[in-house]
């Protein structure tokens, strides 16, 4: 019954998306009936507050992001909470536009078409044009409906310059054998708008060479799309020290999945010409084209964590998560964290891999003989064969009235792979490896 | 537009999702049908006393409480017990909070925080819980004076105190009359 | 082929509740449980500035827990 009324909701929810000025309101009067239970809630509540700050940054001066954090808990009882999140971010560097490095210097123009950016001789070409700030906020709402069932609902909000997001979630769960095992099912729906610098570019069509051109005009100012999920999951407490979950979710997204600054150079695969593996010309200019990726995805993936505590109390944590999706990823992710536990101090070593296989409709760059064939295409790295490393190392110390300074260090690595083209081409370097390091800093009071 | 009646529906679910965290009446069970309690007469460690049995104290209405130091709602649950006691002694209402802390120091250590008054037993080695049927902490049972389980509370929650302590009332004007 | 993965799926999660009846604790030996540290995301912050990385580095995302576990008291 609750699970339907859910469905309800969130059907409700994503039909009404479209207009966002509707769910603003109904986001405005549901936070209304929550500040309306909350006033007749006990005295004893008090705020538990988490706030850290993170600093990103990668190498050879591309991507840099300082991400402030603060998430406040109200605790009514020991099962009913309410939190409320808020994260701003600013990001600036350069990051890669798709585009192969070229045996010639290269120029592009840049997103709003006002502009140019060069990539010298075998030079990465990076669109260095990027930069955002973001702030989102969210915030979620857990309680017991009886002793068997509880349940959960949330909602968020985001804002960049180009981009706004809105999205509810709810979840109901129902324990049984004594609360050893918990089965929770969650749905979420959100809707996405993005409102790219300089319009909507034309998926698989040449980048124009200015803001003047007729392509630019017949450019729409947004798009958007929409994302449902769902979660099915399962927790038991396996003994006195060791606790397990699984989960199967799956997500749909439908509408502009398509990253609009990103594009493909095209190579001239003529072997009998000097050109060979070259960049294709057209009218003297360098073929470049927007990248196009279909109108839907549909995600799966099953999720496994186990939680073990042993007899000196320290925590091993542990989680494998397998993704496929019919773009034709598939993915593995293996996290591991050890808490060696003192007094009132904590260090905690992490470890992380992930691996995944590109999507049908990635290709480094397209042929000349054939680019004019492909329905979808994207050159973007994060869509191609991609390994991925985490080391890292958290720290933290526990004050006598109960707040906590914590800091973690950590390192990432991105490890990219595929074909290595053909002709001038394989001279370049295609898949450069990424690497980043990431400082926390955070205080629990 | 459309979607504005879904968007009604939709609020209206939630709001009722939020308060439909209502209290169940509890009753007393009565007398005919009520079990006795178990393990009456073992002798369990007494915080700051000798030790004790349930049967020691047979002839007044018991309010038996198993607890432990970690769980949260037991914590919250001391004040109102301290509440208790101290209202209803004179008509012969006690509470016994049996703790069930596997490491005993723990729980002496929480007690020096949150001094209790009322009789604390250990049963550090939980001999009694499962009998009982403890399923739930705090789980507290009701025994009326001639050693009888008249109700079971699973948990402690604040929006069911007015019925926590009806039903308290109720057995100690039962058996005042018999 | 999607009707086999369906009666897998039931027959999969019929077999995991049966099973799991047979395991977990009594409602008093929940103490390590009822730790903090124990629950499955006991850090939510570091939890989601970590997704919020990835995600925009990898072509995955989400599909990983939510709270659980905890001293289930009452």
């Amino acid at each position: 019954m609750v699970v339907k009324g859910l469905e309800v909701a969130v059907v409700a929810v994503t039909k009404t998306m479209k207009k966002n000025h509707e769910l603003a309101k109904v986001l405005a009067a549901a936070s209304c009936a929550l500040i309306g239970s909350l006033s007749t809630a006990h005295a004893e509540e008090s705020w538990d507050v988490d706030s850290a700050f993170l600093l990103y940054s990668e190498s050879d001066g591309r991507v840099s992001a300082a991400e402030p954090v603060i998430s406040a808990t109200k605790n009514y009882d020991s099962e009913t909470r309410l939190n409320v999140k808020l994260v701003a971010d600013t990001l600036t560097g350069a990051s890669a536009n798709g585009a192969t490095p070229s045996d010639e210097a290269q120029t592009f123009t840049s997103p709003s078409g006002n502009g140019t950016y060069t990539a010298a001789v075998g030079d990465q070409p990076l669109d260095d044009t990027f930069r955002d700030t973001r702030v989102a906020l969210s915030s979620n709402w857990n309680a017991p409906i009886n002793r068997d069932w509880a349940y959960g609902v949330g909602g968020y909000v985001s804002k960049e310059h180009d981009y706004q997001s809105l999205g509810v979630s709810s979840s109901v769960s129902r324990y049984l054998n004594q609360k050893n095992t918990t089965l929770t099912l969650g749905l979420g729906a959100a809707n996405d708008t993005i409102n790219p610098e300089g319009g909507v570019p034309t998926g698989l069509f040449q980048v124009p060479e200015s803001a003047s051109s007729s392509e630019f005009a017949q450019r729409d100012d947004s798009e958007s799309k929409s994302i449902m999920d769902a979660v099915f999951g399962l927790t038991q407490v396996v003994n006195r020290n060791t606790i397990m979950q699984f989960n199967y979710s799956i997500n749909t997204s439908s509408g502009y999945l398509t990253d609009p600054y990103k594009i493909l150079s095209v190579i001239d695969d003529d072997s009998t010409g000097n050109n060979y593996g070259g960049n294709y010309t057209v009218n003297n200019r360098n073929l470049y084209l927007y990248e196009k990726r279909p109108d839907s995805r549909l995600k799966q993936s099953l999720y496994w964590q186990t939680k073990h505590q042993f007899d000196n109390n320290d925590i091993l944590d542990v989680s494998y998560r397998y993704m496929f999706d019919d773009w034709g990823i598939t993915s593995h992710t293996i996290d591991a964290k050890y808490r060696f536990r003192f007094d009132h101090q904590y260090l905690e070593p992490q470890l992380r891999w992930y691996s995944q296989s590109k999507a049908d409709f990635y290709h480094r760059y397209l042929d000349s003989s054939a680019y004019t064939e492909v329905d979808f295409a994207s050159a973007d790295y994060r869509l191609g064969d991609l390994d991925t490393y985490t080391i890292g190392l958290r720290y933290g110390y526990q004050f006598a009235d109960e707040t906590e300074f914590y800091t973690r260090f950590s390192l990432y690595h991105q490890e990219s792979s595929g074909d290595d083209g053909y002709g001038k081409l394989t001279s370049q370097e295609l898949y450069p490896g990424l690497d980043a390091a990431m400082l926390m800093i955070g205080y629990k009071f | 537009m459309v979607a504005k009646p879904y968007f009604l529906i939709a609020a209206t679910l939630c709001c009722g999702l939020l308060l439909s965290v209502t209290a169940s009446a509890s009753a007393l069970i009565s007398a005919d049908e009520a079990k006795k309690a178990p393990h009456a007469s073992q002798q369990l460690p007494q915080y700051q006393g000798k030790p004790q049995s349930l049967q020691d104290v047979r002839g007044d209405v018991l309010l038996v409480d198993f607890w432990a130091s970690w769980c949260g709602p037991c914590r919250e649950s001391f004040p109102w017990m301290t509440e208790m006691q101290a209202k209803y002694k004179a008509q012969g209402f006690k509470v016994i909070a049996i703790n069930l802390d596997q490491d005993k120091q723990q729980a002496l250590d929480f007690l020096k925080e949150y001094s209790p008054g009322f009789t604390v037993l250990f049963d550090n080695n939980a001999t009694m819980p499962d009998r009982f049927g403890v399923i739930g902490m705090p789980t507290s049972f009701l025994v009326d004076r001639k050693g009888r389980i008249r109700a079971v509370h699973t948990g402690f929650h604040q929006d069911q105190l007015a019925n926590y302590e009806s039903v308290i009332t109720q057995l100690l004007a039962e058996s005042e009359g018999k | 082929m999607s009707k086999h993965f369906m009666l897998m799926g039931v027959i999969g999660i019929t077999f995991l509740i049966t099973g799991c009846s047979e395991m977990g604790v009594k409602a008093w030996e929940r103490d390590v449980l009822a730790q903090q540290e124990m629950s499955l995301i006991n850090e939510p912050v570091e939890s989601s500035l970590n997704d919020h990385v990835y995600f925009s580095k990898e072509a995955s995302s989400g599909g990983q827990g939510f709270g659980g576990g905890g001293c289930g008291c009452n």
